[in-house]
């Protein structure tokens, strides 16, 4: 009787370990996919809030000759506070990807809501004829098209 | 061997219950988060298509280095007067002399109907003014 009690036991105690094995593998795997949901939705509603436009008047001149460069002028017209720092605002000009920018906020502190950005476009050294600019921030692609 | 099912599977079903719960607290969160950005960004593109700017008036007075721009709200949303900027020949100007609606130069409301008046001074006749309004609506004219 004493061999089928610790029998018993030793099975007892196995099969809960084993359960124990699962149910943490289980909830560990759920709980990740839980962070994942969460990250996943903060990151596309950030993407959802975001909208610019370039209000640069294309009529005026954007390119300046002399020092090669172009001014861009950017308002979030969107409901999100974005980054203004070049590292977030990427920029094509004429499809070639430039480094060269120097961004400011023109009104304000931050790049809020209605805050208007200044992006200088160094070494654009342009041809005359037709250009185009795209801009990309935080998925939000705007495209501005100007002469020189 | 039934206190071993019994155990093993309460254990089982406290950690799917624990699991589903977690689950379901980040999917109700990114689905709200979701729907109020959603929400957020339908607000603003109503405002948008409820917005349209008619300049009535620009001129510039060489005397005295003054620029005035008249600018009707000929939508029908309030718009923000703190939120509309001007653009002289793409430079962005914020140092107004004067900056008033209907004779208010401390409110922000710039109401449907009403005239939102700016001024400021620029040693040069400009030749294009842009004035944008909050939701990126904007209006252009050639002096």
């Amino acid at each position: 009787m004493a061999s089928v009690s610790a029998s018993h036991l030793i099975l007892f105690i196995a099969s809960l370990v084993i359960a124990a094995g699962v149910a943490g593998t289980f909830t560990q795997g759920i709980s990740r996919l839980s962070q994942g949901i969460d990250d996943q939705s903060l990151e596309v509603s950030e993407e959802v809030r975001t909208d610019i436009e370039v209000i640069s008047d294309a009529g005026s001149p954007v390119y300046n000759n002399s020092t090669n460069t172009v001014t861009i002028l950017v308002k979030n017209t969107g409901t999100s506070t974005l980054d203004n720092d070049s590292r977030f605002v990427e920029i094509l000009l004429d499809g070639r990807y430039r480094t060269n920018v120097t961004s400011t906020v023109v009104d304000g502190e931050e790049w809020r809501p209605n805050n208007v950005i200044r992006l200088e476009i160094g070494g654009a050294d342009l041809t005359a004829g037709d250009h185009r600019v795209k801009i990309i921030v935080n998925g939000d692609e705007e495209v501005f098209r100007f002469r020189t | 061997m039934g206190f071993s099912v019994s155990g093993s599977a309460a254990i089982i079903f406290v950690a799917i219950f624990l699991a589903f719960s977690t689950a379901y607290t980040a999917s109700a969160n990114g689905f709200e988060r979701m729907t109020d950005a959603k929400t957020a960004v339908d607000e603003e593109a109503l405002e948008r298509q409820n917005t349209a700017l008619s300049v009535a008036n620009v001129t510039y007075d060489g005397g005295t280095d003054t620029l005035s721009v008249d600018v009707v709200n000929e939508g029908t949303t309030g718009l923000s007067v703190n939120a509309t900027d001007l653009l002289v020949d793409n430079a962005y100007r914020d140092n107004f002399t004067a900056r008033r609606v209907g004779g208010d130069n401390s409110t922000d409301l710039w109401l449907p109907g009403e005239q939102l008046h700016l001024e400021l001074t620029t040693p040069t006749r400009p030749d294009r003014v842009k004035i944008v309004s909050g939701p990126g609506v904007a209006v252009t004219e050639v002096l």
